[in-house]
């Protein structure tokens, strides 16, 4: 009995002692009582995922979280407009790749290095930057400075109709022209009283210009040549506009020059379209019974293999600290990033869909024991591995630089002239690049 | 202090026509002149938003404009859509509020529902005519499948798109045209219609050589009206179509939002918003002129 008795207290002391060690390990949550931070959020699936989680954060933190959740081209426009005025702003998402030069050249990003190894600030074991996929988080650095905390590294995925591909026994393409063969064969077919489109893609203008990047480097292509002159009126470069432009105009769907993204899902979720190429945090989407006609009958496959070889871009979103907040602002942005990109999120976010940066969420055994979709894991795994970091023209003014480019897109996919297309655009590139 | 208060009073009094207006004046300098000014400065300049501090430049961005030819699309763009468009709405306008002006069963109640077009916001009604016209999933196609026709691309075709987009803004805006020209059209005299059916005038006759010339100035009020909104159309186009396929629908308006606010180029953006605002200017003098000259005839 008394031993019993003696072990209890023991247990009881271990326990409370073991506590106290975690609690005095961890950082003083608490030390932002009472500060309102106001964030600007891209509406993308991991923001679907941590807006509900906020009273979690709020309530841990004393910090009141005012996050205002937009449509991507409002988004981005808004935030832009909001840094240059000045106005309180303290957190923001952030794709690197797009404007990361431009928002740091302008003094608008806050380095996170000091903040992630202040052991006041960071509870530096728990939170674990090794953690962290090394190229994504590559993206959101410069100068040497870490500007941002990859909340979702992206790649982008063929995604096809894995039950007419069995049905019909179509090969999964490997290779651009096996690509081209199934959309070609599915394209006009009725498949149960409906009739198909081959493959459904982003036709349009500047938006295109971040799915065709796959295209352009497997063929061969580049954005720009060892000197940084344009090339994209290389003979490379025309191919992959050419091929581009004939998959849309030939297989793809009617008046394909307005398609962005959502409208490009939503015909692949539809069920008229056997495949689509865009980014693979859309699974949320292809997969959600509420929004979907397709669930389940996806399959899931790097981009096939061109010319040059199986050459994905990586791309990643991030999240960032205003450069233009208030220091004790900053760092209460910090404590919610730090927050939202813990294991925990990491692994939430991607059980419900966002492929999350952290190399412990994609290991972790809740998430393999009910990965429904492991050819969508191990396509985007695999495109991590040998994507290309350099996924948007490499200039200051991003966006005018895609609108370019995005015009022979267009103009491949009405049928012009690809190759004086390309050269006039090749021209005016060189023209209007900033770096 | 009794002093000071009748100082005041003896202020306010003997200046009332400054004292008034001038909470009315400051706040119109504050939210419309301003900025106005504040562009025109813009537009001397060069500036990337966030990078710098503006640099003078003198005309340059003027000139720049001259030698763009996405400049000269956007104007082409402009006068094709608002030629189109305010034409229609004129004539249809017109001749929808002339058969309104007779008295018929039901007409109060079919007015009210002609109505609700001009009533409705543009943008949503843009976002629901974007689905309309989208020839994939879109109720248009399917319409004119089922009557045996082929299925148009709509907006998605560069041939077709500024032709769309007038269709939405006709359906939208004639309404209001249809309004102003009714007010005018119950306002006119009685006598000169009695007078030419005792002489044996024909509807036609009636309509070409009364109608028309009593209710010309009302006619250049709505198209005066109407023209400033629609040259600087932007709701609605950059709601359906932001512009494209490609810049087949980038009117001057869109393009210079696109340089100012996607491009981050706010002294050329400034520009070419000076230069529509110049047009529009030009257009409603001239449009004030023949409304005079109609006046005084």
């Amino acid at each position: 009995m008394k031993k019993k008795l003696f072990s209890i207290i023991f247990l009881i002391s271990f326990f409370l002692l073991f506590t106290t060690i975690i609690a005095l390990a961890d950082i003083n949550w608490r030390q932002f009582e009472g500060v309102e931070i106001r964030l600007l959020m891209n509406k993308h699936p991991f923001t679907t995922f941590i807006e509900p989680k906020l009273p979690e954060f709020e309530e841990k933190t004393g910090i009141k979280v005012i996050m205002e959740v937009l449509p991507e081209d409002q988004f981005r426009d808004k935030r832009t407009i909001e840094l240059n005025a000045g106005a309180k702003l303290d957190g923001f998402m952030i794709m690197p790749g797009q404007a990361m030069l431009h928002y740091w050249k302008a003094g608008w990003l806050a380095p996170l290095e000091g903040f992630m190894t202040d052991p006041d600030l960071t509870n530096i074991k728990e939170w674990d930057l090794g953690d962290f996929f090394a190229g994504p988080m590559k993206s959101p650095r410069i100068e040497g400075h870490q500007i941002g905390v990859v909340i979702n590294a992206e790649a982008s995925l063929l995604s096809y109709r894995k039950d007419l591909f069995e049905r019909f026994n179509v090969k999964v393409p490997e290779t651009m022209e096996e690509l081209e063969e199934a959309a070609k064969f599915f394209h006009k077919k009725v498949v149960d009283a409906k009739e198909m489109i081959g493959i459904t893609l982003r036709g349009k203008k500047a938006a295109a210009t971040s799915q065709f990047v796959d295209f352009l480097y497997s063929f061969g292509g580049s954005w720009t040549d060892e000197k940084g002159n344009a090339n994209i009126a290389s003979p490379e470069s025309i191919e992959a506009f050419k091929f581009y432009g004939k998959l849309l105009r030939e297989y793809g769907p009617k008046g394909p020059t307005m398609y962005h993204w959502a409208e490009s899902t939503s015909t692949f979720m539809d069920g008229t379209a056997a495949m689509i190429f865009d980014a693979n945090v859309f699974k949320s989407l292809y997969e959600d019974p509420k929004e979907s006609k397709v669930v389940g009958k996806v399959g899931y496959t790097t981009i096939p293999a061109g010319p040059a070889g199986k050459l994905p871009h990586v791309s990643d979103w991030s999240l960032a600290v205003s450069g233009t907040s208030a220091p004790e602002y900053q760092k209460a942005t910090w404590l919610f990033i730090q927050w939202a990109t813990n294991k925990e999120n990491g692994l939430g976010s991607l059980l419900s869909g966002v492929p999350s940066g952290r190399e412990s969420s994609w290991t972790n055994p809740i998430f393999v024991s009910t990965d429904k979709t492991p050819d969508w894991t191990k396509g985007s795994l695999e495109s991590f591995a040998i994507g290309q970091p350099q996924w948007n023209p490499p200039v200051l003014n991003v966006n005018e630089i895609r609108d370019i480019v995005g015009q022979v897109i267009v103009d491949s996919i009405e049928g012009k002239d690809v190759a004086d297309s390309a050269k006039k655009a090749a021209e005016l590139m060189n023209k209007k690049m900033e770096k | 202090m009794k002093k000071l208060k009748e100082k005041i009073i003896h202020f306010v009094d003997n200046h009332m026509h400054i004292v008034f207006p001038a909470p009315a004046i400051i706040t119109l300098f504050i939210i419309v002149i301003f900025p106005i000014i504040y562009n025109i400065y813009m537009s001397f300049n060069k500036w990337k938003i966030g990078l710098g501090s503006p640099n003078f430049i003198g005309l340059q961005n003027y000139i720049d404009a001259f030698y763009d030819p996405r400049f000269w699309n956007g104007l082409k763009v402009m006068l094709y859509f608002s030629g189109l468009s305010l034409s229609i709405e004129i004539i249809l306008g017109l001749l929808i509020a002339v058969y309104f002006n007779k008295e018929f069963k039901g007409s109060n109640f079919v007015q009210t529902i002609y109505i609700f077009p001009f009533a409705a916001t543009p943008v949503a009604i843009a976002l629901i005519w974007c689905i309309m016209l989208n020839p994939q999933i879109g109720v248009l196609n399917y319409f004119l499948n089922l009557i045996g026709l082929p299925g148009s691309l709509w907006v998605s075709s560069p041939k077709t798109v500024i032709l769309s987009l007038v269709l939405v803004d006709v359906w939208k805006w004639t309404p209001m045209v249809t309004l102003i020209v009714l007010a005018g059209l119950k306002s006119l005299p009685k006598d000169p219609y009695e007078a030419a059916i005792i002489d044996g005038a024909n509807g036609f006759q009636i309509f070409s050589y009364i109608t028309l010339p009593l209710i010309r100035p009302v006619l250049i009020t709505a198209l005066t009206l109407r023209s400033l909104d629609n040259l600087k159309e932007f709701d609605i186009i950059y709601t359906i179509t932001q512009g494209g396929p490609g810049i087949a629908s980038e009117t001057l308006y869109l393009y210079s939002y696109q340089t100012a606010f996607k491009f981050f180029k706010a002294g050329y953006g400034s520009a070419l918003i000076i230069i529509v605002f110049l047009l529009v200017l030009l257009f409603n003098v001239v449009m004030n002129k023949i409304r005079y000259r109609s006046e005084v005839l």
